[in-house]
């Protein structure tokens, strides 16, 4: 294949609600699912200096449906944005859905299909439909949400034999790290906390993110001064020995959106940045071979991203891999090259993924911290990436906005999805 | 209805030979390697020419961790927590399974970790719905 964009492409703009839980979070509490998505794509329409009548095509993604009940969503959505008569497609790629319908958008402009594309992600993990109600929701057991987030995994072999994500995904992959690497399990805990607590840190200077409190002020509210102390007490248990659950996703409700165009359409006065490339490579469980810290469908999506992009990964000032699980966050840093192999947790220990850290990354607070809907993820990781890039991220602003960065997320189960940003 | 002639299902004749302690895969006639669990097709090369082929149910396992409770799934719920590995298979296939005979606490699963790969051998563990493919470690 030739990989490569024919024509320039540009994100014009960005938009993303608050993270949380449609049941109890400020900024999102009562809203419906029509006016949290509608939320996400004004935002992104006016950071773009357009409406939607400016639009050729809605891409709208959502993965689970359970909860949302709300398929056709381009056309559910059509009378909250203002538009209609436009091309439009409900799609998932699970929680790379975002980018991979700005992958799907940067391919129908360069194509000379469309000049401009709204893609909206909307997903609610922690919230269902009650009843039959237009309006109410209620909210979703752990086991009721895992049951649904698990119809994207191996349906006739793997899922009705007992697989489980935090096993599969942090347990087994922190094994193989320790063994790989000669890290102690001691060590690779500690290192776990300081990872969580810089994660911690970044949700705490992140007014979209679901929990915005650091792991120190957690574990004093638990009544602990040592916060490792915290870390490693029953209220941190191990899900998947010996990853602990704060290792690990945290679920909401959410919507994100982007504005892709062609770079003579963007209006004055706007901060665009030009998608560069992407590359998707999917595969089924097994997710990896003997190595469980080598996942060969994310070397191949970083390698086809890289190669699209031309941008060289020295040159990428901005990380986000995708973090559901934190150890296969770092494992996918480290074969990227942004970390060096076997050093990613020395990298957060020593504070240098922090935000005001030399290799800086997901500076929302990731999965973690910022949450997760599945399908507006990836577009809350593309949101955060052009804060960073435009300078725009307050207090959590990397010192030297960077002038390239990189989204790496994993779509259940799993496609990995990278996609290379840089300054327009 | 009931008189139309069933029809071959990859994933019926797993769990029916299962649920009699017999491992099925597929053996691709193009370039020989083995699906498994099976498919209608190969999944290396692509290949539908497959045939059937029983594996031998000895294996390796590599790492071993337990799963969250309560299960993700229900039908795991009265088990949970339950010891989960990355085992591969003498014939090369990598397959992740419950693992019986460890006992799903960090000593236990730190105890294996340190032994390093051990041999495991595959088992059928009933449930009550369906017949499920664990691994034992081997004496
Ligand atoms: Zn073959």
């Amino acid at each position: 294949m030739a990989n490569k964009l024919k024509e320039r492409v540009v994100i014009a703009g960005v938009g993303c609600t608050r993270f949380g839980d449609l049941l109890e979070t400020p900024e999102l509490r009562g809203l419906s699912l029509q006016e949290l998505a509608a939320n996400a794509a004004r935002e992104a329409l006016e950071d773009a200096g357009l409406t939607s009548a400016d639009v050729d095509a809605v891409f709208v993604g959502n993965a689970m449906v359970h909860s949302s009940q709300l398929p056709a969503t381009y056309s559910q959505l059509s009378k909250w944005l203002g538009g209609q008569f436009k091309a439009g497609v409900h799609f998932e790629a699970q929680c790379s859905t975002t980018n991979v319908g700005a992958a799907m958008a940067a391919m129908a402009i360069a194509s000379g299909a469309y000049d401009t594309v709204l893609v909206v992600g909307v997903e609610t993990t922690r919230t269902k439909v009650k009843g039959m109600s237009p309006w109410e929701r209620e909210s979703i057991s752990h086991q009721t949400t895992w049951m649904w987030t698990d119809m994207a995994v191996n349906q006739a072999y793997q899922v009705p034999q007992g697989y489980d994500i935090f096993s599969t995904y942090n347990g087994l992959v922190a094994l193989g790290y320790c063994r790989k690497y000669g890290v102690s399990i001691e060590d690779f805990d500690r290192g776990m906390f300081e990872l969580c607590r810089t994660r911690c840190l970044h949700g705490s200077l992140t007014p979209k993110a679901n929990s915005q409190e650091t792991l120190e002020a957690k574990a004093a509210r638990h009544g602990f001064t040592d916060p490792y102390a915290f870390w490693k007490s029953q209220h941190n248990p191990f899900v998947a020995w010996p990853s602990r659950l704060m290792s690990l996703v945290t679920t909401a409700d959410g919507a994100s959106a982007m504005v892709l165009t062609r770079p003579d359409l963007v209006r004055q006065g706007t901060k665009p940045v030009e998608f560069k490339g992407f590359g998707i490579s999917y595969r089924d469980l097994p997710w990896y071979d003997e190595d469980p810290t080598d996942w060969e469908f994310d070397r191949r999506s970083v390698a086809a991203a890289v190669e699209m992009s031309g941008v060289d990964v020295a040159d990428i000032g901005y990380l986000h891999t995708h973090d559901c699980s934190h150890i296969s966050s770092l494992c996918t840093a480290e074969m990227i090259g942004y970390i060096e192999p076997g050093k990613a947790l020395d990298y957060a220990r020593e504070g240098r993924l922090r935000f005001d850290g030399d290799r800086p990354m997901s500076t929302h607070g990731g999965r973690h911290a910022f949450g997760h809907a599945w399908a507006a993820s990836a577009g809350s990781d593309t949101y955060e990436a052009v804060q960073q890039m435009r300078g725009t991220a307050g207090a959590r602003q990397i010192a030297k906005p960077p002038v390239a960065a990189m989204i790496h997320t994993h779509g259940y189960a799993m496609i990995g999805t990278t996609i290379v940003l840089a300054a327009a | 209805m009931d008189t139309a002639v069933l029809q071959d299902s990859a994933i019926r004749t797993f769990y029916e030979a299962l649920g009699e302690g017999r491992l099925e895969g597929r053996r691709c006639r193009k370039c020989g390697k083995i699906t498994f669990p099976p498919t209608n097709c190969c999944e290396h090369c692509g290949s539908f020419d497959v045939e059937w082929t029983t594996l031998s149910g000895k294996g390796t396992l590599l790492f071993a961790t337990h799963n969250i409770t309560p299960a993700c799934h229900p039908r795991f719920e009265p088990i949970a927590p339950y010891v989960y590995g990355h085992i591969r298979l003498d014939e090369g296939v990598i397959v992740q399974a419950i693992v019986r005979g460890i006992e799903a606490t960090p000593e236990a699963l730190e105890a294996v970790y340190d032994k390093g790969p051990i041999p495991v051998k595959a088992a059928v563990m009933e449930m009550p719905d369906l017949p499920v493919l664990v691994f034992e470690p081997v004496g």
